[in-house]
């Protein structure tokens, strides 16, 4: 008897032992997991810009890589050509016309700036003090105050966000070729061996899914891409027709700006109608600006020859969706997150019904089947 | 040879490696070496346990198994749900060519009889060699045609004679000129 209680106990110390380690090892693990985390999202801080960048680089280089692979050049080699071209192209491009000068337009444009908003307000007022004739309780919204203080907001982040990123430019000029060319060259492979750890009872289907989706992801990503391009090349080539100052920097806002839907053309539009009334006052210059902006690169470029070129109907998104997207997105990465907060979006659904089409595929078959065998 | 040289020359374990494996396999046999080893980096060399299931009856299929080792039973289920072997096949036999062209729904099921080493050819990676190198895929296309038309004409032989088994009549004479 004695002889069993010792065990007892031996067995009760045992577990208290274990008992005890667990929740120690347990606590070590859940504080060092917190530090853990904290030192990844301090080392990956910087990263997400570049690697969405290479991953955009990817994206649209990949199909001119594989061309040059169907001519029996290396993938190695056809990225190295493909790189020299554009860097040869770059060159090419800057001796002949000479780069935009984007420096001396960013610093007009600090001191243009003031000048547009007050202009602008200015043109508020007039047109508030029309309106109060009608409408008397206007008087009591200070809006022009609201939007001369949101204005000097947004432009005193820029001013202090500019030098920041100018450093981070020179990051990415390195940072962008070096990635991109490794997930041109390898991301075959690193998508292999992900999908390779899938168990054999579900590897068919995961590789059938992934390869959908992927598909239809690098056809919606790149047309998205090519179409702001389009959008920002056409707004600069409308725009410097006219005699109107930033026409480089208005194309860039117009074509960044077209990724969202909905919002975004409005939003890329305000900057050059802005400066477009304040700089040259409404005559004939300034309707023709509103003409490119509105009829020639939205309604009829982007709504009648790109979108259904370059975008399926499949990623059309609720507007409701847009602007939650826009809001988380802006939640997270700010500026950044805004704009690309929405193609994620559509990029997530793209998956979602891509699986849900071939689940239902893959569960009507045995019906199917049946059918077919009687 | 002296063994001395013949150690120094000989290219090291090319009967072992996949490449000289998927060789032997009929679909593969008009591959030239380069080919195949562009064949090999398309491949997916997946391991099973005894009695696993590879594909089910009715599974959407996507591609064809080649057995490296191990071996494989096919069969089918009949109405009261009772298995009907169908075929048991070794090391260097293939099946499932019918799912690599069209996205069919599997008409039988495939179990391991023992630990098996499989590898498969996915539609996926085919319908990216034919944008990519379209001679070779047409290579391996066409073996997989000849297999699939070798076997339906087998199969149309065998009901030829089935049916003139069991149906004895005056078209019988017909069918033999």
């Amino acid at each position: 008897m004695s002889d069993q209680t010792s065990l007892n106990r031996a067995q009760a110390l045992l577990l208290y032992l274990v008992l005890t380690a667990g929740i120690a090892s347990g606590i070590a693990i859940f504080s060092s997991a917190s530090t853990i985390t904290d030192l990844l999202k301090t080392a990956t801080n910087g990263l997400f810009l570049p690697i969405l960048l290479s991953l955009i680089v990817t994206f649209l280089l990949d199909p001119v890589v594989q061309f040059l692979e169907g001519e029996r050049i290396s993938r190695t080699n056809s990225i190295f050509i493909i790189y020299f071209l554009i860097v040869s192209l770059l060159i090419f491009l800057f001796t002949l016309i000479g780069p935009p000068n984007w420096k001396g337009m960013m610093i007009a444009l600090k001191a243009d700036f003031p000048r547009y908003i007050a202009s602008a307000i200015a043109y508020l007022n007039d047109l508030l003090t029309r309106a109060q004739v009608h409408f008397p309780f206007i008087e009591r919204y200070d809006l022009p105050g609201t939007i001369s203080h949101s204005a000097q907001q947004f432009f005193g982040i820029i001013l202090k966000e500019t030098p920041k990123s100018a450093m981070r430019i020179g990051s990415l000029f390195l940072l962008v070729p070096l990635f991109s060319f490794f997930f041109l060259r390898d991301s075959k492979r690193i998508m292999r061996s992900l999908i390779s750890l899938t168990p054999n009872r579900y590897f068919e289907m995961v590789l059938d899914i992934y390869d959908h989706v992927s598909w239809q992801l690098a056809h919606f990503i790149r047309g998205r891409i090519l179409e702001a391009l389009i959008i920002g090349i056409v707004v600069y080539v409308g725009l410097s027709v006219t005699d109107i100052r930033y026409a480089p920097i208005l194309g860039v806002v117009a074509g960044v700006t077209n990724l969202l839907p909905y919002i975004g053309p409005i939003i890329g539009m305000i900057p050059g109608i802005v400066i477009a009334l304040v700089d040259l006052g409404i005559g004939g210059q300034f309707w023709w600006i509103v003409c490119v902006y509105l009829l020639i690169a939205q309604i009829i470029l982007d709504n009648f020859i790109l979108i259904p070129i370059l975008i399926s109907r499949v990623s059309n998104l609720h507007p409701l969706w847009v602007i939650l997207a826009i809001v988380m997105g802006g939640k997270l990465y700010g500026v950044i997150g805004m704009i690309i907060g929405v193609p994620i979006a559509s990029i997530i659904k793209i998956a979602l019904l891509e699986i849900r089409q071939y689940r239902r595929t893959f569960y009507r078959s045995p019906r199917v089947f049946l059918e077919r065998s009687d | 040879m002296n063994p001395f040289w013949s150690n120094i020359f000989r290219t090291s374990g090319y009967e072992d490696s996949l490449t000289y494996f998927l060789s032997t396999v009929p679909i593969f046999e008009a591959l030239k070496k380069r080919e195949l080893r562009f064949l090999e980096s398309m491949t997916h060399v997946r391991s099973y346990e005894a009695h696993e299931t590879v594909f089910h009856e009715g599974d959407i299929g996507s591609g064809m198994y080649c057995i490296r080792s191990g071996q494989v039973q096919i069969y089918v289920h009949d109405d009261t749900g009772k298995e009907i072997e169908q075929a048991r096949l070794g090391p260097g036999d293939f099946f499932g060519e019918v799912a690599l062209t069209a996205q069919k729904p599997r008409i039988a099921t495939a179990r391991t009889l023992e630990p098996t080493v499989l590898v498969g050819l996915f539609r996926a990676d085919i319908l990216e060699a034919v944008n990519k190198y379209p001679s070779t895929a047409a290579k391996i296309l066409l073996g997989v045609t000849r297999c699939i038309s070798d076997r339906l004409q087998y199969a149309s032989l065998k009901l030829q004679q089935q049916g003139d088994n069991s149906y004895p009549g005056p078209e019988q004479g017909a069918n033999d000129v």
